[in-house]
């Protein structure tokens, strides 16, 4: 029925990027602001860093994107999510759950990862800690393919594991935005070490030649709780 | 800094948590300043109505037709992120391909019965939202089922429903808000046929597929000493 590596239907829209809809009126934005007066964000006012690196979609890793973690954006969208679990973590769960992770040393050391405009010496203390962990990415809004709202089945993002991955000339972009080198991250990252698992089935792709695509399917419905 | 109990792990560190008050000072957060409103709900998973989740979302408008919402599974500081919504106008729902129609629900039963609602806020004021809310549709995305004890995001994202119709349960405590929202106008074309995946259920499921020119899917995997 839907399937994060088909293409969605058409659908009307403005070319120039922006997401359809009007623009909020006066009254409602005021309506917006006397509530949020009102409310504690709690778990929203907790996130507390931010970086950016490159990710690739597991069904076609030609197809590479910029991304701005906690919350990943593009045109201020919620478009991705990432969950970071420790290697300790990581190693106690099953073969097929750890295919959908993936390891995050190789875009460290490449300097593809990075924090934008934190210092290097507070940086570096973290990536250590990074370069050990595993993610596992979701993408829900493949806004690189022009999709004006969120369509489709959501996709497995993975990330960089080889040199020349990403083009030169997409990381230049971004240098030259956030101003940094990603070869002067290359040798002041020289120290930092993988994780030590052996047998981890994250990146599996390297192995297999093989990512995953996600179906969204009709199927019945249980309405009936089990007996207790 | 607070450890959730079901989430494995060491609680973090001081110098962690000194390093990321550091960083949140000199960061922008763009996309999360975005983030104004704290709604209430529940969804329940696509294939399986009886399992039901509550649902705290964080959200943010992108124009006056779209917001996009975080969800967490409480409104603490050490809930845990299960899932994301998309909420759109009528009109832009319309827009949609059929196919991409199913995946949507609509919040009109779910606004109009009271179980929809904005914690701390006063009722006049957040009828004037809902009552917008009344009139869209959602897509609602959930990564970490929480509901059958996982203590981690496994598995694969679950596309999530909303209540439709009448569900006993939950009656009992919003028939005095249901009487309040009484005025509210529904959708102006009805509930579209295709939206909330015209009644039947969905699943998702994994398929394996070769990887498309991602250099370095036969390399050898570099090791660094």
């Amino acid at each position: 029925m839907a399937s994060s590596d088909e293409k969605p239907g058409l659908m009307p829209g403005q070319e120039d990027g922006t997401i359809p809809g009007k623009a909020m009126t006066v009254g409602h934005q005021m309506v917006d602001k006397g509530a949020q007066l009102m409310q504690s964000l709690k778990p929203i006012n907790h996130m507390s860093q931010q970086f950016n690196t490159f990710a690739l979609y597991s069904h076609d890793m030609s197809r590479k994107i910029e991304t701005h973690h906690f919350v990943s954006r593009l045109n201020e969208a919620f478009a991705r999510i990432e969950y970071i679990i420790s290697e300790k973590i990581f190693q106690a769960l099953p073969p097929d759950e750890q295919k959908l992770w993936h390891s995050h040393t190789f875009e460290i050391k490449e300097g593809l990862w990075i924090n934008p405009r934190v210092p290097g010496l507070i940086e570096n203390s973290e990536l250590q800690t990074f370069a050990k962990s595993y993610g596992k990415f979701w993408c829900t809004w493949q806004v690189d393919r022009g999709d004006k709202l969120p369509l489709g089945a959501p996709s497995l993002m993975m990330a960089p594991q080889a040199e020349n991955t990403v083009s030169k000339e997409l990381v230049k972009k971004r240098d030259e935005k956030y101003q940094i080198s990603s070869d002067t991250l290359i040798s002041s990252r020289s120290n930092i070490e993988p994780p030590e698992i052996l047998n981890s089935f994250a990146d599996h792709w390297k192995i297999s030649g093989k990512g995953f695509a996600i179906d969204v399917l009709e199927t019945d419905i249980n309405t009936i709780a089990p007996f207790p | 800094m607070s450890t959730h109990p079901m989430v494995p792990g060491e609680p973090t560190k001081t110098g962690t948590t000194m390093l990321e008050t550091a960083t949140a000072a000199v960061q922008k957060f763009g996309p999360i300043n975005g983030v104004h409103q704290h709604l209430c709900a529940f969804h329940f998973y696509g294939h399986d109505m009886t399992r039901q989740v509550e649902a705290h979302h964080f959200c943010g408008h992108q124009n006056d037709e779209m917001r996009q919402c975080l969800i967490y599974d409480s409104p603490e500081a050490d809930a845990r992120l299960i899932g994301v919504e998309y909420i759109v106008s009528e009109n832009l729902f319309m827009t949609l391909p059929d196919a991409e129609k199913k995946m949507w629900h609509s919040h009109e039963y779910e606004v109009k019965s009271g179980v929809l609602f904005l914690p701390g806020v006063p009722g006049a004021i957040q009828r004037q939202d809902l009552a917008k809310v009344a009139q869209t549709y959602g897509k609602t995305i959930h990564f970490w089922q929480v509901d059958r004890g996982d203590n981690l995001p496994l598995g694969l994202p679950q596309v999530m429903m909303a209540l439709t119709h009448v569900e006993k349960r939950f009656n009992v405590n919003f028939d005095k808000e249901r009487e309040n929202r009484a005025y509210m106008k529904g959708l102006e074309h009805g509930i579209h046929p295709l939206a909330n995946a015209g009644g039947k259920g969905l699943k998702t499921e994994l398929r394996e597929v070769d990887c498309h020119g991602g250099a370095g899917a036969h390399a050898t995997p570099r090791v660094f000493v």
